[in-house]
């Protein structure tokens, strides 16, 4: 099978990762801008963490047949740095437009706090005038009411509902986010939030509709093949492969395509990727063995 | 017997200046036909915002949304007459794997009205502090194609230092920027990184007019590297070598030829000929083995330039 990993912060993975991430057959991620696990203190850790996701990780991930995408935005906790989220916000529309920028995001709440809700109406504004996607970061405390208030503002600020994904649900929330209309994304991680059962049952209970697999992997500990993991244990309970499918990859595409910036007959088509070129020893392999000629396991 | 191509316009050539206006109407016609309607319409209207006066945020940002009209992977695609043209305009200029996407950022480019002025090395400049890898690869492109070269002489050996492959390739190959204007040092790092990267080296544009002892030196000093590690030898990288440092040389080619793999052997043959080993052509040519002995009549005829490296076993087959 193939998978689509919506969420994953390939930066900070190794290539060991991204090389079970294709055995695996994941053929292509979206990586979030996020924060970095602690606060940045100058613009220039944006501008140059923007363009690392925009370049070299698209270009690490190429090396493995991962087709790479990512979102920009400026997320709800370092939004509390107030004159540091100015300058961002201003240098926003400045990465946001580039190629194989699927969406603004991860943004949204972390405490609720003014300064975030200022930050994430602004970057919700962006959105609508240059009609991308939203992905929103919903909150670890006081989720369910972070996740209404997201869709609320969102709605005001004239963000279509098939245009918002809200990610990190649970059994708490999803139904709420499926009742908005927008898109209502998993994140599997290992030990909070969701796992592989329990998101076999939300799938059983209220089907493949708008619903996204993700690992949202990071410098925590998390899994890369979490996607896979769950779509194997779905198809293990008895879950139909249509379900998996749709949840797993599908849906992913159906989402984040609609801003015009993935390649969606590339993607669909021959996964046979000649590796020969990308491989050098002085970019990612020292002097190993390029893995060619075993396209990803489709 | 085998000489090096001397005519390419190499580092002293004195290149007649570029005529940005011909460029600009080149670009046009070569998008004509080739774009969706909706691309054609972002395409104009892009291209009179520019010509009407952007600041820099703005070129960006019509710059990146050129990502939303054309995707990266289709191919230009250029007739040979449109090839000839580009010869043509820039001496060296080879837009033979352009892609639609860079072809339509240097329209935009070229409808800027500052090509020769300080504020276009400004905006060059303020792109690159945001590009992503598509807009690097465009952008160093159409910087050859720009008036007054020496401008951007830093920028040009920066994208060298890159180690996505593909921007690398973007100053490398098929361009004539680095033969005319780079220095010495940076000419040589940039070729034997190519050989690191895997990169075709003799796709690099004026190779064979920029060959030197140093250049030589320090491609055998990887052959020993290499044989050290017990690693193959790439087979371009017997384009470094040329007609120099032959003590060395001869006996490295001699092993290549007997015990490389096949396309390093051919290569090894090409390389004698470059070294003008006449003789030894001679007896390889004698020798009547089916696969060394017409690449030495090649190499004997004069056939072992640069190009010559590209039909070398195992490679993409020349245009037709
Ligand atoms: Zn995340």
């Amino acid at each position: 099978m193939r998978f689509f990993d919506p969420h994953i912060h390939c930066s900070s993975r190794t290539t060991d990762d991204l090389a079970a991430m294709a055995e695996a057959g994941i053929r292509a991620v979206i990586e979030p801008a996020f924060w970095l696990g602690q606060p940045r203190t100058t613009l220039g850790a944006f501008t140059d963490y923007f363009s690392s996701i925009l370049g070299w990780e698209r270009f690490r991930a190429s090396q493995f047949g991962i087709s790479h995408y990512c979102t920009i935005g400026l997320n709800s906790k370092e939004a509390n740095d107030e004159g540091l989220a100015r300058e961002v916000l201003e240098i926003l529309p400045s990465y946001a437009l580039k190629e194989g920028v699927v969406a603004i995001g991860e943004i949204g709440y972390d405490e609720i706090t003014p300064a975030e809700e200022r930050a994430y109406e602004a970057q919700l504004n962006f959105a609508a005038e240059n009609d991308m996607v939203v992905m929103v970061h919903s909150p670890h405390r006081d989720k369910k009411r972070g996740i209404q208030r997201s869709i609320d503002v969102a709605i005001n600020c004239g963000i279509p509902m098939n245009k918002l994904v809200i990610d990190h649900n649970n059994e708490e929330t999803v139904k709420d986010v499926l009742d908005s209309g927008a898109w209502a994304a998993f994140t599997i991680y290992p030990h909070t939030k969701m796992g592989s059962a329990r998101m076999c049952e939300v799938v059983k209970q209220y089907g493949p509709d708008r619903i996204i697999v993700d690992s949202s992997a990071d410098w925590g500990i998390s899994d890369p093949l979490a996607v896979p993991r769950t779509g194997a244990l779905m198809l293990e309970k008895g879950i139909d492969p249509e379900i998996v499918r749709l949840t797993t990859w599908q849906n992913a595409i159906d989402a984040y395509a609609q801003s015009g910036q993935i390649d969606v007959e590339a993607l669909e088509g021959s996964l046979e990727v000649d590796q020969r070129e990308l491989f050098g020893d002085s970019s990612i392999l020292r002097g190993q063995e390029p893995r060619v000629d075993t396209p990803v396991i489709n | 017997m085998g000489t090096l191509d001397e005519s390419d316009p190499g580092k002293a050539s004195t290149c007649a200046e570029v005529d940005v206006e011909q460029i600009g109407k080149f670009f046009c016609a070569l998008l004509d036909g080739r774009l969706s309607p909706s691309a054609a319409e972002y395409v104009d209207q892009a291209a009179a915002e520019i010509i009407a006066g952007v600041d820099l945020k703005r070129m960006g940002m019509l710059f990146a949304l050129a990502s939303r009209h054309a995707r990266d992977r289709v191919l230009l695609d250029p007739s040979e007459e449109e090839l000839t043209l580009a010869a043509k305009l820039v001496p060296g200029w080879n837009p033979e794997r352009w892609g639609l996407l860079e072809t339509l950022r240097a329209r935009l480019w070229f409808a800027r009205q500052d090509l020769d002025q300080a504020s276009c090395v400004e905006a060059v400049e303020a792109l690159f502090a945001h590009a992503d890898e598509g807009e690097c690869r465009a952008l160093y492109r159409i910087l050859p194609l720009l008036p007054d070269g020496l401008r951007f002489q830093w920028r040009m050996q920066e994208g060298c230092r890159t180690n996505i492959v593909t921007v690398f390739e973007a100053v490398a190959c098929d361009n004539p920027y680095p033969a005319r204007h780079f220095e010495d040092v940076g000419w040589r790092q940039m070729a034997i990184k190519a050989l690191f990267l895997g990169s075709p080296l003799w796709r690099v544009h004026g190779l064979d007019g920029r060959l030197d002892e140093e250049l030589a030196r320090m491609a055998l000093d990887l052959v020993e590297e290499r044989s050290s590690a017990g690693r193959p030898i790439p087979a371009d990288l017997w384009l470094c070598v040329g007609p120099f440092e032959q003590s060395r040389a001869l006996p490295l080619i001699a092993r290549e030829v007997d015990h490389g793999t096949e396309e390093g052997r051919c290569a090894g043959i090409l390389a004698l000929g470059r070294a003008l080993q006449e003789g030894r052509l001679e007896a390889l040519i004698r020798a009547q083995d089916p696969l060394l002995s017409p690449w030495a009549q090649a190499a004997q005829d004069g056939d072992c330039s640069q190009a010559a490296f590209s039909r070398l076993p195992g490679r993409e087959a020349p245009n037709q």
